[in-house]
C-alpha cells in the first residue's frame, strides 16, 4: 500500500439537506461530515475522531453558492471552497480581511479542496478564514431536526476543536454582514514557512470616521485554545484618533490580553512579543497607512 | 471491511473496480489501477507529489481525496499527458530545461504546471512561483522548474501555429 491506510468507516451520501439531517439524528455522535477532507482525512485527525460514518456532501450541490447581496452582506454555502473567495470580485472589494486570509491560505491545491465552512467547523485557533470571519462578525446557520438555528460567530467556538454545533445539525451557511462605506478590514498572519499553519494571526474590522475609529472588532488566533476577540484593546481603540502613540498603547494592551502557550510552532514569549507588532501592522493595513 | 464498486474515469478511460470505501484517490490510482506515475510523498497535503487534475484544470492532492469523491469527475495523471506516444510540450520543456533530477516530484510538478497554464497561459515568474507553492522539490532548487514552465508556456503558444511534429525540437 502506497500510503497509510485510513481507519475504517462507512459512507453516508444524502441527496437533500433534510435527508442529511435525518441521517445525523439517526446515528447521533457517530457521524462526521466530510467537506474538502483537508482536515478530516489527515491521519492524526481521523484517528482521533474515529467516525463510524462519514457523511458526504457530494449529493448536496444546493450548498454550493457564494453570493453578495447589497444591503445584507455575504452568504457562503457550506460547499464553497477557499479558491472561490479569491474569484469573487465583491469579496476582494468589500471583505478585504476575508480575501487576504484566503489568499495566504495553504497552497493552490488545498485552496481548491478546502471549504470555508470546514475551516470554521474545525474549531482550530489557527484557522485563517475563521479569524477573518470573527473580526467581520457574522453568523453560522445550522440545520437540525427542529429546523434552522443561527449562532453568532462570537459564541460559536467553545473549546479547542469544539463548536456550538450539535451532533444532529448540519452547518449549511455562513453570513457576514454588509460593510458600510467607511468600514475597513484587514488580515495578517505569520508562519514558519509559507505552507505551514499560522503561528499567530490577526484580523481587524474598523468603523472609521475620518481618522477616528468608532467601532472595532479585533480577532487573534494561536494565542489561546480558541480564536479570541481582544475586547479590552477594542475599547482602547474606540472613539480614538489612530496615532502612533495610540498604536503603541494598543500593542501593549494586546500583549496583556492574550494567553499564548509554547508549542511546536512558537513560544509563548515570542507570540506575546509579536502580537503587539502584528496588531499595529494590521490596523495600519486596514486604514491604508501601511 | 466496507467495500464499494467504484468507477473512476482516468485519462479518458473508465475503470470499474471494487475497493474499500476508505481508499484515497492516490491509493486507488496506484494500488487498484496500477497507475503508479502519481507519487506518495507525505500523505498530508504538503508535498504535491500526488497532484492530479480534476476535470482538466483543477489541481488537487489525491492523498487527501477519497476515491469515491472522484467518481463522475475526469481525472488526469501525468500518464494522460502523452498523446499517441508523443510527449506533451510540458514534458518536453521539463526535459529540455533539465528541470528533473531524481524525478520524484516531476509527475506532480507537470500536473501543477498543466493547471497553471490551463488557467493562465502566460504567467509571470511570480505567478509561476506562487502556483508551484504546493509542490516540493528536494533536488533542483526550483530555478530550472520555473524556466521549464516558462518554456512550456511558449511551446504551447507555438504549437498552436506549428501543427505538424517537431514541437519544440
Ligand atoms: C497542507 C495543509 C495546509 C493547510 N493550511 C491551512 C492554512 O493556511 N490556514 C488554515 O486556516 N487552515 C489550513 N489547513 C487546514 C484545512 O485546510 C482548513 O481547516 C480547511 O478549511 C478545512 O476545510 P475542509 O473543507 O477540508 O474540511 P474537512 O476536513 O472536510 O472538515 C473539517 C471539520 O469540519 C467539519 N465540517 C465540515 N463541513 C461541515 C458541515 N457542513 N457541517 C458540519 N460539520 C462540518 C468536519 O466534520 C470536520 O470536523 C491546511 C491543511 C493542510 C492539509
Ligand atoms: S502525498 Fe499528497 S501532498 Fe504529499
Ligand atoms: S527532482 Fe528530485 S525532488 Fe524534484
Amino acid at each position: 500500500m502506497s500510503s497509510r491506510v485510513l481507519p475504517q468507516f462507512d459512507l453516508l451520501t444524502p441527496q437533500s439537506i433534510p435527508e442529511a439531517v435525518a441521517m445525523l439524528s439517526q446515528h447521533q455522535g457517530q457521524v462526521s461530515v466530510l467537506a474538502g477532507g483537508t482536515d478530516m482525512l489527515l491521519w492524526n485527525y481521523i484517528r482521533k475522531v474515529k467516525p463510524t460514518y462519514l457523511l458526504r456532501l457530494s449529493g448536496l450541490d444546493e450548498l454550493d453558492y457564494l453570493n453578495y447581496i447589497p444591503g445584507e452582506g455575504l452568504i457562503i454555502g457550506a460547499k464553497v471552497k477557499i479558491v472561490q473567495l479569491l474569484e469573487h470580485p465583491d469579496v476582494a472589494e468589500k471583505f478585504p480581511a476575508l480575501y487576504q486570509a484566503a489568499s495566504t491560505f495553504a497552497t493552490p491545491q488545498i485552496r481548491n479542496m478546502a471549504t470555508v465552512m470546514g475551516n470554521v467547523l474545525r474549531g482550530s485557533p489557527a484557522g485563517d478564514c475563521s479569524c477573518a470571519i470573527l473580526a467581520l462578525g457574522g453568523q453560522v446557520v445550522l440545520q437540525g431536526p427542529q429546523g434552522e438555528r443561527l449562532v453568532g460567530i462570537d459564541d460559536f467556538w467553545v473549546a479547542y476543536g469544539v463548536t456550538e454545533r450539535k451532533n444532529d445539525e448540519l452547518a449549511v451557511e455562513l453570513r457576514i454582514p454588509e460593510p458600510t462605506s467607511t468600514t475597513r478590514s484587514a488580515f495578517i498572519r505569520m508562519t514558519r514557512v509559507h505552507e505551514d499553519l499560522a503561528k499567530i494571526n490577526v484580523a481587524v474590522c474598523l468603523e472609521m470616521k475620518q481618522n477616528t475609529c468608532q467601532r472595532a472588532r479585533i480577532a487573534m488566533g494561536c494565542v489561546g485554545p480558541i480564536l479570541v476577540r481582544l475586547k479590552q484593546t477594542e475599547k482602547l481603540l474606540e472613539g480614538q484618533q489612530i496615532t502612533g502613540e495610540l498604536l503603541e498603547q494598543l500593542a501593549a494592551s494586546a500583549q496583556e490580553e492574550i494567553a499564548p502557550i509554547d508549542d511546536q510552532r512558537s513560544t509563548e514569549e515570542y507570540r506575546r512579543q509579536v502580537a503587539g507588532v502584528i496588531l499595529r501592522r494590521v490596523i495600519e493595513k486596514a486604514v491604508g497607512t501601511h | 471491511m466496507k467495500t464499494k464498486i467504484m468507477t473512476l474515469c482516468v485519462n479518458g478511460r473508465d475503470h470499474r473496480f471494487e475497493a474499500p470505501v476508505n481508499r484515497t484517490l492516490l491509493q486507488a490510482l496506484r494500488d487498484d489501477l496500477k497507475l503508479t506515475e502519481t507519487k506518495y510523498g507525505c500523505g498530508t497535503g504538503e508535498c504535491g507529489g500526488c497532484t492530479v487534475l480534476m476535470d482538466g484544470k483543477e489541481s488537487i492532492c489525491s492523498c487527501l481525496t477519497l476515491a469515491v469523491e472522484a467518481e463522475g469527475r475526469h481525472i488526469t495523471t501525468v500518464g494522460g499527458m502523452t498523446r499517441d506516444g508523443e510527449l506533451h510540450p510540458i514534458q518536453i520543456a521539463f526535459i529540455e530545461e533539465g528541470a528533473i533530477q531524481c524525478g520524484y516530484c516531476t509527475p506532480g510538478m507537470i500536473m501543477k504546471t498543466a493547471s497553471i497554464l490551463a488557467n493562465n497561459p502566460h504567467p509571470s515568474e511570480d505567478e509561476i512561483r506562487e502556483g508551484l507553492e504546493g509542490n516540493i522539490c528536494r533536488c533542483t532548487g526550483y530555478e530550472k522548474i520555473v524556466l521549464a514552465v516558462q518554456r512550456a508556456s511558449q511551446m504551447l503558444d507555438n504549437s498552436q501555429i506549428q501543427k505538424s511534429g517537431g514541437m519544440g525540437q
